[in-house]
């Protein structure tokens, strides 16, 4: 993993856009910080904290119970493949175990380059698209194991190209 | 199949513009109800006995007339948007292909319970429906449809949309109330109801999106014309999502007459490889069971009830012979221990032991006490679980086991 630099000056305009709401407006806060920095570190929750004036403790306390936040490093793609009823019946282990060979990670592991993550996921909604995929905010589906090197490979592209 | 209600925009219009949901009769219920006391579309949406479409059927006019009645303010407008139930997508396709319509019901509720701000509660994993939703925000406020003085009445209305962040359990009301307050989305210990304590501690309506979908066209057609679209002990349109094995998945919108065959063999094309059915999953993974000998049943309230099973969200997910159900059993078991938010131990416990059980089964080492412990775990969570994560966690386990012919009772 390479070091992080966070950008500050966006964190900090959003924890002000927020700080009026106090509590209220933690979860939103959380979520667009997490778009800037990927992650929420402990640097970056005690910056939410004091903006917002909640206790550090009940910062964290949101963080970990939020499947969507997360406390530690993941890569800049993450990979969702779900993996509920209608999308097993589909085939979604087709897909798990497509992504899992290409990525070469076990589910909830992210790559060594920091590029990408995998999560096995429950129910998306997607069911009439089952198997479902989604790779950051994009939709993928229906899909099949043969699909996601091609999937895959462009979203390295698009990484490596910002 | 009579023309459709609630999803006869759906596909039809540009979403994201709010001239084509006017162009199809958009803000014509809000005009109307603006220009009539509060208490009679109270009235109204009780005559029609419309019941919620979340999963818990409670008449939807009650809850308003409760609120309504409460003297203290601010009250709030919440719309149930986190629609996680596994095989539920009936709300993602309205909140994609029909955003305005959430709107403009909530800025009538608004007026109709005396609540002037409400909150839209969108599951975190749909991206573009809270995009939908947040862009029919923007254009309602700028149209006046929300705002101070909506259509320059003395009613004002303001919606904030909020996004959840991955959690099962915020679909129960009180434990995305809690979230909104930005809090660990745990449930509440209920009383108090959301009628008098709800968000913010204050009196709060709070609807599922496909409940609210329903009121526009009550407030433009009347009670009465409600009622004449489904059976007399289940009036108006519901929106079934089918899924799992069969040619056609989709959401379909169905009087509750509709019976669990005809969904799958007329709405979605059959079985796929004019395959059989092994059993069908009713009302997600907090849902029942069917088997193969129980497709006749009327998709109502009641029709489910005889079965032992519940309408919940209307998610129907259809498991086909060439399935192995231990593999649809351990992710169901899997689904609740992960979900389960740990507040009370029935259900934290509970889940945990549930799956350890059937992971054991799974892998075929059964022991013969396995099913009276898993009606025990059930029984338990049923029981003393404060929410219904929780009192429907070991449902679809028992029921499953009881369609392979493992639980004879």
């Amino acid at each position: 993993m390479t070091k992080m630099t966070v950008d500050w000056q966006r964190v900090d305009e959003v924890i002000a856009r927020w700080a009026p709401k106090g509590r209220a407006g933690l979860l939103p806060c959380l979520e667009e910080v997490q778009e800037i920095t990927g992650w929420l570190s402990p640097e970056v929750s005690r910056r939410v904290a004091a903006g917002l004036k909640v206790p550090l403790a009940d910062v964290f306390g949101v963080i970990t119970f939020y499947s969507l936040l997360y406390e530690r490093p993941v890569g800049r793609v993450i990979v969702r493949v779900c993996d509920d009823v209608s999308c097993f019946v589909n085939g979604s282990q087709e897909v798990v175990q497509a992504c899992r060979t290409y990525l070469g990670i076990e589910p909830g592991e992210t790559t060594p380059d920091g590029m990408f993550t995998l999560e096995t996921h429950p129910c998306l909604g997607r069911c009439e698209r089952a198997p479902f995929l989604m790779v950051n905010d994009e939709e993928y589906g229906p899909v099949r194991g043969e699909d996601v090197p091609r999937i895959l490979d462009a979203w390295k592209e698009r990484v490596r190209s910002e | 199949m009579a023309e459709p209600v609630l999803l006869r925009r759906v596909g039809h219009v540009d979403p994201t513009r709010l001239e084509d949901y006017l162009a199809w009769g958009g803000f014509e219920a809000l005009r109307r109800a603006l220009l009539r006391r509060p208490e009679s579309i109270v009235d109204e949406v009780k005559a029609s006995g419309l019941v919620g479409r979340g999963g818990a059927a409670f008449p939807t006019g009650v809850k308003w007339e409760a609120v309504a009645r409460e003297s203290r303010t601010p009250k709030y407008v919440v719309c149930n948007a986190d629609e996680s139930e596994p095989g539920t997508f009936k709300d993602r396709v309205l909140m994609e292909g029909d955003p305005f319509v959430l709107v403009e019901a909530m800025a009538i509720a608004g007026h109709a319970v005396g609540a002037e701000e409400g909150y839209i509660y969108v599951r975190g994993e749909y991206t573009r429906a809270y995009e939908r939703i947040k862009n029919a925000v923007e254009e309602a406020t700028r149209a006046g449809f929300l705002g101070d003085h909506i259509l320059d009445s003395d009613v004002s209305f303001h919606v904030h949309v909020y996004r959840g962040a991955g959690a099962y359990v915020c679909g129960e009301e009180t434990a995305l109330f809690e979230s909104i307050e930005g809090k660990r989305g745990q449930p509440r210990q209920k009383p108090p109801f959301p009628t008098t304590h709800g968000l913010f501690g204050r009196p709060t309506v709070i609807n599922n999106v496909e409940t609210l979908a329903n009121i526009p066209p009550i407030v433009l057609h009347g009670p009465e014309w409600f009622r004449s679209l489904g059976p007399e002990d289940a009036p108006g349109p519901k929106l079934y999502s089918v899924s799992g094995a069969v040619n056609a998945p989709g959401v379909y919108e169905a009087p509750m007459s509709v019976t669990l065959r005809e969904l799958i063999e007329e709405y979605a094309g059959g079985v796929r490889n004019g395959g059989r059915v092994q059993a069908v999953l009713v009302g997600g993974a907090a849902g029942t069971f069917l088997g193969p000998k129980e497709l006749d049943v009327p998709m109502s309230f009641s029709g489910l009830r005889k079965v032992g099973a519940a309408l919940g969200s209307g998610a129907v997910m259809v498991i086909d012979e060439q399935v192995d159900m231990w593999e649809v059993l351990l992710r169901l078991a899997r689904f609740f221990a992960h979900e389960s938010c740990g507040k009370c131990y029935p259900c934290q416990l509970g889940t945990q032991r549930q799956l350890e059980i059937v992971r054991r089964m799974a892998s075929g080492r059964i022991r013969y006490q396995d099913i009276l412990r898993l009606r025990d775990i059930q029984a338990t969570m049923a029981d003393a679980s404060i929410c219904g994560l929780g009192q429907t966690a070991g449902n679809a386990i028992l029921s499953g086991l009881r369609v392979m012919g493992l639980d004879v009772s």
